[in-house]
């Protein structure tokens, strides 16, 4: 509840009808108002607490949005780290309690990987087979909850979202992106999709609104390469064919945008799924395309200036 | 002094507008669902048009909504799976895949961009249930009216999807621009099956349908009489 996804679906949940009282963990406070809400400040290292917090408060449903993107927040060791610790805490006290119905996890289109031969855009039927180390770690919170759902006889929705992008969320491709000089692959120049962060907390709302019992990719519509999305946001691309991203992405940790091995298989060989059933299922299809979210992410203002504070009385 | 500092700064920021001059103009448009690019086959249509003038037929069995699987025949090196997707797209107005690009850069991901799919059933299933039309290759030959064996695995993504099936016979010259391409009504199965032989059945049918399409084509006409008759056939 404390980064910015888990802020605006807290925000977002308050204001549903069906929502009657409202708990959430994390290691950050909120970054929003949140009114009814209770907030506990805990590391996912801290698992005995959380199982007290989560079994005392004994949920409907629990929405579990801890991971954490390498090179987002936190380095690679540390997201792995973070991520396990939070997984096991959070589902495992999902199991305990009596009058859970259902669990809503976040996943990632990185699950399907990018082998090749792959499907160029797969659906939430192609079997899962991560080529990246973000990529197994989503799988393996998919492979928790699953088995957890299973045992205890829970509805398990898997949300595998595209890269999500918004104003405050840390993310490497953004981050990526955003630089003055952005190095991108000559030999394939691949498409790939995003998601604004508010179109993926609007989908966590709807899939614990109605239960959900299955995995959904949530993918803002249209495609574009990174290239376009270069030349979009007036950057300077820098082409490279293959030994030299070694030497890139070192450039790019120094000034600051380091580079994970997801972001530059995005590069190499695009990230597309198939959303169609999130408009199915969910009755919910974002409303802004790859392109729109990709303009408003150069739009978005690095800092923002605030005035002097002056007493008036 | 305050010169002196600026100094760098405008000559850093003259050498980098004189960089990016010709990128000013480079299409900054994006890629639909599938990474085809419209933009990019507009740009390439002209040099596609001295090699190929195809004319195409009966486009009005083509559903105007709604995802269809084409079939159409493989001369060898003929490329007729693009050339027919292309002027497709350009007869009907919608985006027409073609299947079969590989998944190496590339060649792969050029091919991508001007609307190639690769050759497995989930990514033609998953294009047919997104209301695309598809158009598929029979197995490759050396004769230009010979229709080749259809891989029913690719014909299953139809049967699930409950995807119309459309034969196209195309025909082409290795010299000259002459290219046609003739879009068959729409092949229905002559029985229901539950199982696999669905699949198997109708892929038979429309290879049946390809062969008799490319028969009423006629033997290939040079223009040269002697040649013409030397080549002509039943």
């Amino acid at each position: 509840m404390g980064g910015e996804l888990g802020s605006l679906v807290a925000a977002q949940l308050e204001a549903e009808p069906w929502v009657g009282a409202l708990v959430g963990i994390d290691v950050d406070p909120p970054r929003r108002r949140l009114r009814t809400a209770e907030f506990h400040l805990l590391q996912p290292s801290q698992r005995e607490r959380i199982v007290d917090v989560v079994t005392k408060f004994n949920p409907h449903v629990v929405i579990n949005l801890s991971v954490w993107e390498p090179d987002a927040r936190a380095g690679l060791a540390h997201a792995r780290q973070f991520t396990a610790d939070a997984t096991t805490a959070v589902v495992g006290a999902a199991a305990e309690c009596p009058a859970l119905e259902s669990m809503v996890v976040r996943s990632g289109i990185e699950v399907y990987g990018r082998a090749r031969n792959t499907p160029t855009r797969p659906t939430e039927r192609t079997p899962l087979d991560p080529t990246t180390e973000y990529g197994r770690m989503l799988a393996n919170i998919e492979r928790s909850a699953r088995e957890v759902g299973t045992r205890v006889g829970l509805a398990v929705g898997k949300l595998r979202l595209a890269p999500v992008l918004g104003k405050h969320v840390p993310s490497p491709l953004g981050r990526l992106l955003r630089q003055p000089v952005v190095p991108f692959s000559a030999l394939a120049d691949a498409p790939f999709a995003v998601v604004q962060d508010h179109d993926a907390a609007r989908a966590f709302v709807e899939a614990a609104r109605l239960r959900l019992d299955e995995p959904v990719n949530v993918v803002a519509p249209g495609a574009i390469t990174a290239v376009q999305a270069i030349v979009r946001g007036k950057r300077v691309p820098l082409p490279l064919v293959g030994p030299e991203w070694t030497i890139a992405r070192q450039f790019s940790h120094l000034f600051g945008a380091p580079i994970p091995d997801h972001v530059v298989e995005l590069m190499h060989r695009g990230r597309l799924a198939d959303g169609s059933t999130a408009r199915e299922v969910l009755g919910f299809s974002p409303q802004r395309t790859t392109p729109e979210v990709i303009d408003q992410l150069f739009a978005w203002p690095s800092v923002v200036r605030v005035g002097a504070i002056r007493e008036v009385a | 002094m305050a010169q002196i500092v600026e100094f760098p700064r405008r000559v850093a920021g003259t050498a980098a507008n004189v960089i990016a001059e010709p990128l000013r103009h480079w299409p900054a448009h994006s890629v639909d669902d599938f990474g085809r690019d419209p933009h990019l086959i507009a740009a390439l249509s002209p040099l596609a048009r001295l090699r190929w003038d195809v004319g195409v037929g009966g486009v009005h069995h083509l559903p105007v909504r709604g995802g269809a699987l084409l079939v159409c025949n493989d001369r060898r090196w003929a490329l007729s799976n693009i050339y027919t997707a292309w002027a497709l797209s350009e007869a009907t107005g919608r985006p027409v895949r073609f299947v079969g690009r590989p998944d190496i850069a590339p060649i792969g991901s050029f091919m991508r961009r001007i609307g190639g799919l690769l050759a497995r059933p989930d990514e033609v299933l998953g294009a047919l249930r997104n209301h695309e039309l598809v158009l598929i290759s029979c197995a490759t030959s050396s004769h230009a009216r010979h229709a080749g064996e259809v891989d029913h695995t690719l014909m299953g993504a139809a049967v699930m999807a409950g995807a119309p099936v459309f034969p196209v016979a195309t025909m082409s010259s290795s010299i000259g621009r002459t290219a046609r391409a003739e879009v068959g009504p729409q092949v229905r199965p002559r029985r229901k099956r539950r199982g696999p032989l669905a699949e198997v059945e109708l892929a038979e049918q429309v290879q049946h349908h390809v062969q008799r399409m490319l028969d009423g084509f006629g033997g290939m006409q040079t223009g040269v009489a002697p040649l013409d008759w030397l080549t002509a056939e039943g």
